[in-house]
């Protein structure tokens, strides 16, 4: 394969290390097997509240812009949201999951998050 | 079963070397490049030799690339799946016809301070700040770069990026114009200490060959 770099920094590492592996898209897409049932629910559950996660948190950031929240409201809907960033994380530690395994890959739709 | 590389003009020139059983199958002035189908397993290897078909079919003609995996009984039955849509197909190869594509990412370089980590805070507003901050930043990146780059460009097309990177986009830019497009990105990353800005290509037009 001829080099496809046409511009790069001098340090390639981060770009090198956020490609999901491609041989990790093909284990996820074909080996449906069953003793991988119960993770592969946990990773479908997990990615529909972390699509809620974000649409709401992004209501909130909107509303913030918008005015008409005060401080302790703020506040209260910033705990929670971090809150349940957090709880997010624990549980993705949990079934072994990174945030990219959250995201669907929709094929024409593009990707979920 | 046979196995889709491409579609393209037909007659074009010579097919390459590089898989010796490629066979063009005619429909309405276009022509699908095929193989038979390798019974290999699917493995990164057989991805990425798709990769290189498509590629080497590039160098010396326009086309629009298909997916990895497409896969149709025989050569009568690509005929048929494609007739109905010669059209469609005619319209879609003169879109990219003449350019290929690069691909832009962009991440914080290495030296920056990342912002603190939301989780690290104990502030619920605070965190909601950071949350806001990060993503106008990323706006920021995005725009200062996309619209020099989309200014040479037939067309751009942005894509969601994934966390940490701050920005990707496919441009579909002229082959003769590939040098001034990747003169511009240095440009840019000169003007960007605080980015780092990759860009990569050319690729067979894939983001710009799905309508």
């Amino acid at each position: 394969m001829s080099d496809k770099l046409l511009h790069a920094p001098l340090d390639l590492d981060p770009f090198a290390s956020a490609i999901p592996r491609v041989d990790d898209a093909l284990s996820r897409r074909i080996n449906a097997d069953p003793e991988s049932l119960e993770r592969g629910l946990a990773q479908l559950v997990l990615t529909v509240v972390e699509l809620l996660r974000q649409l709401m948190e992004r209501q909130a950031l909107r509303r913030i812009d918008a005015g008409g929240l005060t401080d302790e409201q703020e506040e209260r809907l910033g705990r929670t949201f971090m809150e349940l960033d957090q709880r997010m994380a624990e549980l993705r530690e949990e079934f072994g999951l990174t945030e990219e395994d959250l995201n669907l890959d929709l094929g024409p739709l593009g990707r979920l998050l | 079963m046979i196995e889709l590389y491409a579609i393209t003009d037909n007659p074009g020139p010579p097919l390459p070397e590089l898989a010796p059983e490629l066979r063009l199958v005619p429909f309405d002035g276009l022509a699908a490049v095929c193989t038979p189908a390798s019974k290999a397993e699917v493995s990164p290897q057989t991805l990425w030799h798709h990769e290189e078909v498509v590629e080497a079919l590039m160098a010396d003609r326009d086309l629009l690339p298909v997916r990895y995996g497409t896969r149709l009984d025989d050569e009568a039955e690509v005929a048929r799946a494609m007739e109905g849509r010669s059209e469609e197909l005619a319209a879609a190869l003169d879109r990219v016809r003449g350019a290929v594509e690069l691909s832009v990412r962009v991440m914080a370089a290495a030296a920056t301070p990342s912002p603190p980590d939301p989780v690290a805070t104990t502030s619920g507003a605070e965190y909601l700040r950071l949350r806001a901050q990060a993503e106008a930043s990323r706006e920021d990146a995005a725009g200062a770069l996309h619209e020099p780059l989309a200014a040479l460009a037939r067309e751009s097309a942005q894509g969601r990026p994934r966390p940490p990177e701050l920005f990707r986009a496919a441009y579909l830019v002229e082959r003769g114009a590939v040098d001034s497009f990747v003169a511009e990105v240095g440009r840019l990353q000169g003007e960007s200490p605080g980015l780092a800005v990759l860009c990569t290509g050319p690729w067979p037009p894939y983001s710009f060959a799905d309508r």
